[in-house]
């Protein structure tokens, strides 16, 4: 997958180029593709961590594969954008912040909800696919509303 | 460790600042050099003694791999102990703490370190900065800016505690009387701010409004410092100050990553978004010190939001945990009558410098009566706090202007 698309790398811009998926994340971004929410599960301990991690923390192993997360989490922290840059200033306000997942890995992501002031802790989230500002297909988090 | 506490002592500093309009803009590396060569000269040392170099990271705006290498060209020196300390911004006291290690070896006599950056006078800091400190695979195609990655965990700490906006907002007000006595300061010529001020102005990333961030420093500022064993120290024209303690604890690179990574202070009892690595570092510093929060006459931090100055000030051991809000309401670190806190306006008021060893040199000032701002009366022992963004790298440095043990 070429995330700067075709586009000239530039060191220090807000290009993915320098940043594409690497081999130990290439597995997460194909789950995205098909709309799935993979998570690293350590074939040792079973522990489940971050997409992007390599070691265990929990047995120090290294042999790390991928388990589909449910999608279901809470907020965890949250903060609505007034002022971005790039892309980006044309969507503003939206909110950012970590769900925390029923698994208990914790993502940054983007939290979508018909009020953002509805974006609150602990509020339940449901993973949700959507292409943002710079294109890119993304895991986000829907508010699930009453 | 107790053994390290006042071992070395720092004989000569050296500054260069230049403002964003001067009619000559400087890069990183002339402002480094330059205070390099006031160090040496303050230390009364010459090129051919010194032993160490030691360079903060690389200037965002003079990229050259293995930047140690091109101060110590320039600088005609030859140290057998050479390289880069790079913990962020707290890699700035990070060169200390690593010639202190050097110096106690043995291997050197004499240590150089050297910080700086210029980034305000040769790139566009508000857009150049959105993503700096984000993580460009997992949070930077968010939107994800440097402010939004602090105040997410503002919201955390205000959620867990129980911390209002009114209480965070009295750091900015309390920072900005010092701010105006500093003749270096972005605001010093803005006049005073009150709480109703920061509550009103225009929403940054919520819950930190525009006065709860820090500003830039409107230039360059390169810093050296000389740094010896406390028996080469002695009988100078220039009085040292000692190291009497220091400390550094890093947790994580990118915030996010941070949540998948416990078991160990300051992230025991699991993931957290509102403990630090400096508490650690500052035990660290008590300990090698033999001195308590009780004992600090001024605090520099370089906490770049109001609530991370508030947060650090529990960190620090000023107050508990959770306490902060409290403290800085009742008046903990009011311009009349509180903690000294931040006396050149810090992050907020004086604004930021990317890294530096400028905050050291402040409380060296007070300490030796002249500070180039408002004095701090008897002023003995000082401690500065260094941080690398987000909330991933501390350090924390105890002075004094005597030898203490
Ligand atoms: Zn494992």
């Amino acid at each position: 997958m070429d995330w700067s698309q075709g586009q000239p790398l530039r060191v220090g811009d807000m290009f993915l180029g320098l940043y594409q998926p690497s081999p130990e994340t290439t597995g997460f971004w194909e789950g995205v593709k098909r709309h799935e929410l993979l998570l690293k599960v350590c074939n040792s301990c079973g522990k489940l961590h971050h997409p992007r991690r390599i070691l265990c923390s929990g047995c120090g192993e290294s042999g790390l594969g991928w388990t589909r997360s449910s999608g279901k989490g809470k907020v965890y922290a949250f903060s609505e954008i007034h002022r971005s840059a790039g892309v980006f200033s044309k969507s503003t306000p939206y909110v950012v912040g970590i769900a925390e997942l029923e698994e208990g890995v914790h993502l940054f992501s983007r939290f979508m909800a018909r009020n953002n002031a509805d974006v609150q802790i602990d509020r339940p989230v449901d993973v949700d696919f959507q292409v943002l500002e710079q294109g890119f297909l993304l895991p986000v988090f829907k508010l699930r509303e009453e | 460790m107790k053994q390290l506490g006042s071992s070395c002592a720092v004989i000569g500093m050296g500054r260069s600042i230049c403002k964003r309009g001067e009619p000559e803009k400087k890069t990183p590396l002339q402002l480094m050099v330059e205070a390099a060569g006031l160090a040496m000269k303050e230390a009364g040392i010459n090129r051919t003694q010194v032993g160490a170099l030691f360079t903060g990271r690389m200037p965002r705006t003079y990229c050259s791999l293995q930047y140690n290498q091109t101060v110590l060209n320039e600088l005609k020196i030859v140290p057998t102990f050479c390289t880069e300390v790079t913990a962020h911004g707290a890699g700035a006291l990070g060169t200390i703490e690593l010639a202190i290690l050097a110096l106690n070896s043995g291997m050197i006599d004499y240590a150089l370190c050297v910080c700086g950056e210029a980034s305000p006078l040769w790139i566009e800091m508000v857009e150049g900065s959105a993503n700096w400190e984000a993580d460009l695979q997992f949070e930077g195609p968010y939107g994800a800016t440097t402010p939004s990655l602090y105040a997410m965990c503002a919201q955390r700490y205000m959620h867990e505690y129980g911390i209002t906006p009114a209480q965070l907002a009295r750091v900015a007000v309390e920072n900005r009387k010092w701010a105006l006595d500093h003749p270096h300061a972005a605001m010093r010529r803005r006049g005073p701010i009150t709480v109703d001020d920061v509550l009103s102005s225009k929403m940054i990333a919520s819950p930190m409004r525009m006065l709860d961030c820090a500003t830039w420093f409107p230039g360059g500022i390169g810093s050296a410092a000389i740094v010896t064993r406390a028996e080469l120290a002695k009988g100078r024209e220039k009085a040292p100050f000692y190291v009497a303690g220091f400390g550094q604890c890093s947790t994580h690179e990118w915030i996010g990553e941070r949540m998948g990574f416990w078991g160990v202070d300051p992230v025991k009892d699991g993931p957290n978004l509102v403990r630090t690595g400096a508490s650690v570092a500052a035990k660290q510093a008590y300990t090698m010190s033999g001195l308590s929060p009780k004992d600090v006459d001024l605090v520099q931090t370089s906490a770049p939001f109001t609530f991370a100055n508030v947060l650090m000030l529990e960190e620090l051991g000023f107050c508990g945990v959770g306490e902060g809000g409290a403290f800085v309401e009742s008046g903990g670190v009011d311009y009349d009558g509180g903690l000294p806190f931040n006396t050149t306006g810090g992050y907020l008021s004086f604004g930021q410098s990317g890294q530096g060893l400028y905050l050291l040199k402040e409380v060296a000032d007070q300490i030796a009566g002249q500070p180039e701002g408002r004095p701090v009366p008897d002023a003995k022992i000082g401690m500065v706090h260094g941080h690398g963004g987000p909330n991933a790298c501390h350090s924390v440095m105890l002075v004094s202007g005597e030898q203490l043990q």
